[in-house]
Order: structure tokens, then C-alpha cells, then sequence
């Protein structure tokens, strides 16, 4: 008894860490978030596979065999793990998905900034200049989901469902 | 144990995200081959290689080989990149037809040059597409002899041939 007493005071920091990581609604945002942000970012990509197939190819760091497969199948990992977070369907294990996604797509992005390496082939029809540029940006974006994506891998109490309707575990 | 359940459920995820992915794929109109064609040295990029060899514009591979071209009067010359890339340096004589705005801009091009008109389409070179979607919308317009410079201009420069 006493040492669970101890343990429930905690330093006023570490009850606001317990209180951002164990809320319910913030990691119901968060999977409202992240899951759109996803869906919407797959279905341009599963509408063009062979422009996606183009921009992985353009990181430089795959290899020739693999290029296609990777953007066969990314978009639809990101469409299903999107769909499962919102609806709440194994929202922790979807959330671990989307949290690889992320160190990879952060990784890429970080290995392509520290090598200076910009894909731009002119192949971009007006309207799409701009885009090597924005690799920063989009660095800064995925760190920020990962943050997100971590609370509902860490979240520990009972989830809501997408309405926001506390679901017993 | 929480670690098991998490990793069936993972499972699970990437085995219906896998399965649909392989079945749009194979059934979408813009599907693309499992392996596409990577490798420069063999040719120019593309998710789906040489799907339709037959009827398609050819493939001019050397860069000394499009200089002959380029040295014959009657060769023209278009460049399929942006107004931009056009701007910023093109083979001398080129005419800028931007894949991107092909409707906007075809009108005033079938007005100056008739069908047998010997084309010679570029773009950025073995990473580009461009051209070849080019080449291949102004055969569908009628013109009977189109071919593609796939070195485009990189390679063109790079040989110190002169640009304007």
C-alpha cells in the first residue's frame, strides 16, 4: 500500500506528462490526425503508382528490384493503418505501423538533406516546382506526427471510438 | 501476452494492406509492373517497361546519333520540359511544347507543321518521361515520324554541343 501511495505523487511535471500521455481525448485527436493526414497522403499516390514509383526511386537509396513493390504497397499500408487508427480497429498496433512509417520516411528525408541529394528530374509539369525544397518542412511535419503517434502507442487507459464514446477495453 | 497480440494484429494490418495493394494493382488501369526498369545505363526510367513495343516512336539512345539529326535542316526539334526549362537553355531551334499544357498549346503547333514533319522529341533526359508521353500524344495526332532523344538536354549539353 504505502509504496503505491508513493507512487501516485509525483513531481507536478510528471503528473502533466500522465496526464497528456494517459488522455483520452488527446489520443483520440491524435488518431483523428494522423489517420486522415495518412489517408489523404495514399490516395494520390494509389491513383499514380508510377509517379510514386518515380519519387522513390528519386531518394536514391533503394534498390532497383524492390522500387516498384515499395510503392505498390506503402500507399495501401497507409490507407489501412490511416483507416484502422480512426475507426479504432487495433488502433495501437496501427499506430506502430504508422510510427515505422514515419522513422522511415524521417530517415530518408534526413539522409537526403545531410547528403545534399535533390531529385528533381524537370519531369514536373507546371505547378509542381518547389517540391525538392520542402523536404525541411516535411521533416519537421513527420517528427511532429511521431509525437503524436507515440501518445497512442503509449496510452494506457481505456480508448474512445471515433465518435468519442469511451470503449471498455 | 501484449506483445503477441500486438504483433498478430500488426500481421493482420500488413497482410490486408499487402493483399489489397496487389489486387488494385493488378486490376487498376494505371496498375504498374512488379519490377520496373531502374537502371539508366539500360534506358530511360519507368514504373511499367515496354508494355506496347508496337507502334511506339523510337528511341534515339547516342547523343551523337540525334546531332546528326539535329545537323539534317528538315529535323525539328521539341522540347517536352516546362516554358521554364525551355527558357533556362534549349538545342538551338527547338519549339517548346510542355507535355503538361499539350491541349493549350497543340492548335498553334498542327497549324505550323504538317504530319510528315520529321520530330525529334527531349526532355530532361533518361530520368524523364516526358518526352515519351510527347512523342507518344503527337503520333496519336497523326504525325507519322517522331522519335525520342532520351539523353535530352543534359546529354546534349554535357557533349558541348551549342544551346541557346
Amino acid at each position: 500500500m504505502a509504496s503505491r501511495a508513493g507512487k501516485r505523487k509525483g513531481t507536478p511535471l510528471n503528473n502533466q506528462r500522465q496526464f497528456i500521455k494517459n488522455n483520452s481525448w488527446i489520443e483520440l485527436a491524435a488518431r483523428w490526425i494522423i489517420g486522415l493526414t495518412f489517408i489523404y497522403a495514399s490516395l494520390h499516390k494509389i491513383i499514380s503508382p508510377a509517379d510514386f514509383a518515380k519519387i522513390v526511386y528519386g531518394y536514391g537509396l533503394f534498390p532497383e528490384v524492390f522500387i516498384n513493390l515499395i510503392a505498390i504497397v506503402i500507399p495501401f499500408l497507409e490507407l489501412i493503418a490511416g483507416l484502422a487508427l480512426i475507426i479504432g480497429v487495433y488502433p495501437r498496433s496501427a499506430a506502430m505501423i504508422i510510427n515505422a512509417l514515419l522513422l522511415a520516411f524521417v530517415t530518408v528525408l534526413a539522409i537526403n538533406l545531410i547528403r545534399g541529394h535533390e531529385f528533381d528530374c524537370g519531369c514536373f509539369s507546371a505547378g509542381q516546382s518547389g517540391y525538392a525544397s520542402s523536404s525541411e518542412v516535411t521533416l519537421v511535419r513527420d517528427i511532429i506526427y511521431l509525437i503524436f503517434g507515440m501518445q497512442i502507442v503509449l496510452f494506457e487507459g481505456n480508448r474512445r471510438n471515433c465518435f468519442g464514446r469511451i470503449i471498455a477495453k | 501476452m501484449v506483445i503477441q497480440k500486438t504483433i498478430k494484429e500488426i500481421i493482420i494490418l500488413v497482410a490486408v494492406s499487402v493483399a489489397l495493394a496487389l489486387v488494385v494493382n493488378t486490376f487498376s488501369p494505371r496498375g504498374i509492373a512488379l519490377v520496373g526498369q531502374w537502371d539508366v545505363a539500360k534506358g530511360v526510367i519507368t514504373a511499367s517497361p515496354a508494355g506496347d513495343a508496337a507502334g511506339r516512336p523510337e528511341e534515339i539512345d547516342s547523343v551523337a546519333r540525334a546531332k546528326d539529326l539535329f545537323d539534317k535542316a528538315d529535323v525539328l526539334f521539341v522540347d517536352a520540359r516546362s516554358q521554364n526549362h525551355y527558357e533556362n537553355g534549349h538545342i538551338p531551334g527547338a519549339v517548346s511544347l510542355p507535355v503538361g499544357q499539350f491541349e493549350e498549346r497543340i492548335e498553334f503547333f498542327l497549324n505550323r507543321y504538317p504530319p510528315a514533319q520529321p520530330i525529334v522529341t527531349y526532355c530532361s533526359g533518361r530520368t524523364c518521361e516526358d518526352s515519351h508521353d510527347l512523342a507518344q500524344l503527337l503520333s496519336g495526332l497523326g504525325f507519322t515520324n517522331v522519335r525520342i532523344f532520351i539523353d535530352g538536354f543534359p546529354g546534349w549539353e554535357a557533349e558541348g554541343y551549342p544551346v541557346e
